[in-house]
Order: structure tokens, then C-alpha cells, then sequence
């Protein structure tokens, strides 16, 4: 029983460090920022998600896992509002999305 | 002046959130001689949710439902607390803020009431630190004009 | 199993290093408020590594907790102020 929930926190925790590196990935080589704030804002809080349950997995059934699981559940409705509101000002701001054939900002 | 924000998303997360940020900066004054923590940590973490609330719903409404009266109080009743154990340590015979001499009140033995001691002086730190907290938050984000009075900044009218 | 946690606190220190490169070298200022908010995620599973190298986790949960809040409160902050027309 433990190997099995030691695997399965493993496989949790891997797959969190996936989603971030192609998170950050993403960040780097698109073109314009409306299309980089997709990428943190939805590989970001995937991943964070993700490696939260595997800390948790990790820990058994405690009062420490529970409190983990309140971090994840708050980072999970938190992270798309702040992207949300970084989005809106942007727009309000008069930045142009960036259409094909542009150059890259 | 900080308007409303016209968003109902934001508006309505913000309100969500609230009350459990507040809840956890009580468990975090209250774990302070355990875990990292203590009364200005659990103080600030109170502030910054009044002033998440200040800015998502603006300056009109924040000032129709926390005055600045009622902030100030609050303040004062932080140090009235943090001062009035201290001062019945002295009257019941000890030193300044020598909580031991407690137990003949709370009738539990002297380390329990250094415990209790404690708490109530955190809790008063905790009270006092928001409502400065907010109350500084609150008068900058005016940036220095009156309410009815508000001009541009960069604007400055004639001296004639 | 504390070896495989140092190794994935590394990954997350290079892709820190690498988001750092997105707030020096962004045109403008918004692509910097997305990557700082990026690298509080990060920081966050951080913190929680280094409890586990520490043995002591229950510290660093109440730690992580704040800064998430912090984080949040500051992107907000940070969007509400940028908001004005050009």
C-alpha cells in the first residue's frame, strides 16, 4: 500500500514539473503578451495543482494534508482571477492582439 | 480617488475570499509561540484583506461601510487592550506586564496564565496593526485630494 | 525519497532563472507583472521542498499560505493601477 501511494505521489509530482517547464516554455518564445498570459495562466495553475496533490498524497491522511489541500484549492481559484484582471488591464490599456504576419513584441 | 471595478468577477471573488483570509490571519495570531506567526504577521495579513476589499469595490463604498471613526476606534481599542493587562498586572500587585499575578483573577496556575497573558497582548498588537494598516492604505489611495474636489494631478490652478 | 525532492527543487530554481529573463527583457510592463506572478508560483512549491528538506513541514505550510495570498493580493493591485486609458 505505501509503494502505491508513493508512486502515485511521484507520478503527480513529475507530471506538476512537466506542466511548469512547458509553461515557462511558453512564455518565452510567443509572439505577443495576450498569448503568453494563456500560457502561465493555464500551465501555471495546472501544475501547481498537480504538485499540491502529490504533496499531499505524500503525506498520508493528516491534519498537514489537509492543509495542503485548502492551498490548492485556493491557488486553483485564485491564479485564473489575477490572470483575469492582468488580461483586462492590458486590453484597457489599448494593447493589440497580435495578428499573423506581424512581427514578435 | 480608486473606482469601482466593473468587473463582476473580480467584485465577486473578492467578496468570496475575504472572510477566509481573515479567518486564517486569526489562526496565525493565535499559533504564535508555535509556528511562525505572532500578533504583527496575523495584523498585517488583516489589512491586506481590508485592502484587497478597498481595491475591487472603490473609495465610496469603503467609506460607507468602514468610516474612519469606527477604524480609529478599533485602533485605540488595540493598545486600550495591549495597555489594560499590563496595567492590571500592576494593580494586582507584580510588575508592569508581569502576568503571573493574572492567576489570582483567572484562577488558573501561574504558567497557564503567562500563556493567556500572552494572547490577549497579541490579539491587541493584532487589531491595532490593520486598522493602521487600513487607515494608511485608505488616506494615500486619495491621493491627496479632497472627495467633491478632485482634479487631475499635473493640473494646479492659477495663484491669481 | 528526499533526494528526488532536491532534484525537482532544482528544476524549479532553473525555471525560475529562465522566467527572469521575461522580466528584464519584456517590452513594457505588463509582460513583467505576468512573469512575477509566474515566479510567485513558483517560489511557492519552493518553499514547500525546502520543509521537506528540513523535516519540518508544518512550518513551511503556513509560510507558503501567505505568500499565496500575498501574490494574489499583488497582481491585483499591481492590474487595478495599470488600468488607466493611455
Amino acid at each position: 500500500m505505501a509503494y502505491i501511494l508513493a508512486t502515485l505521489s511521484i507520478v503527480c509530482i513529475v507530471g506538476g514539473l512537466f506542466f511548469f517547464t512547458t509553461a515557462t516554455i511558453g512564455l518565452l518564445r510567443f509572439p505577443d503578451f495576450f498569448t503568453r498570459l494563456h500560457a502561465t495562466g493555464k500551465g501555471d495553475t495546472l501544475a501547481v495543482f498537480l504538485c499540491l496533490i502529490g504533496f499531499a498524497i505524500h503525506e498520508g491522511l493528516s491534519l498537514t494534508a489537509l492543509k495542503i489541500a485548502f492551498i490548492a484549492v485556493f491557488m486553483f481559484l485564485a491564479q485564473p482571477t489575477a490572470t483575469h484582471a492582468i488580461s483586462r488591464a492590458g486590453i484597457r490599456h489599448g494593447l493589440k492582439p497580435w495578428v499573423k504576419g506581424e512581427e514578435r513584441q | 480617488m480608486i473606482a469601482s471595478s466593473d468587473d463582476i468577477i473580480i467584485k465577486t471573488i473578492a467578496r468570496i475570499f475575504v472572510p477566509f483570509i481573515q479567518l486564517y490571519a486569526l489562526y496565525v495570531i493565535m499559533h504564535g509561540h508555535y509556528s511562525p506567526g505572532g500578533g504583527f504577521q496575523g495584523g498585517v495579513i488583516l489589512g491586506a484583506s481590508l485592502a484587497l476589499l478597498l481595491i475591487t469595490h472603490g473609495y465610496d463604498e469603503m467609506k460607507r461601510k468602514i468610516p474612519e471613526g469606527v477604524i480609529m476606534l478599533l485602533g485605540s481599542v488595540g493598545v486600550l487592550i495591549y495597555a489594560g493587562i499590563g496595567l492590571t498586572c500592576l494593580l494586582l500587585g507584580g510588575n508592569y506586564l508581569d502576568y503571573s499575578q493574572l492567576s489570582v483573577i483567572l484562577h488558573v496556575d501561574p504558567a497557564h496564565a503567562r500563556s493567556l497573558g500572552i494572547l490577549g497582548v497579541e490579539l491587541g498588537v493584532g487589531f491595532t496593526v490593520m486598522a493602521i494598516m487600513y487607515s494608511i492604505f485608505f488616506d494615500i489611495s486619495t491621493g491627496g485630494l479632497l472627495p467633491g474636489n478632485e482634479k487631475r494631478s499635473g493640473e494646479w490652478e492659477d495663484s491669481e | 525519497m528526499n533526494e528526488f525532492f532536491v532534484a525537482i527543487g532544482l528544476g524549479m530554481c532553473i525555471l525560475v532563472f529562465l522566467v527572469l529573463y521575461r522580466v528584464i527583457f519584456g517590452p513594457g510592463v505588463f509582460n513583467r507583472i505576468a512573469a512575477i506572478s509566474a515566479i510567485g508560483t513558483k517560489t511557492l512549491i519552493i518553499l514547500l521542498i525546502l520543509g521537506y528538506v528540513y523535516n519540518r513541514v508544518d512550518m513551511f505550510i503556513d509560510i507558503s499560505m501567505v505568500y499565496a495570498l500575498l501574490n494574489f493580493i499583488g497582481s491585483i493591485a499591481a492590474a487595478k493601477y495599470l488600468e488607466m486609458e493611455r
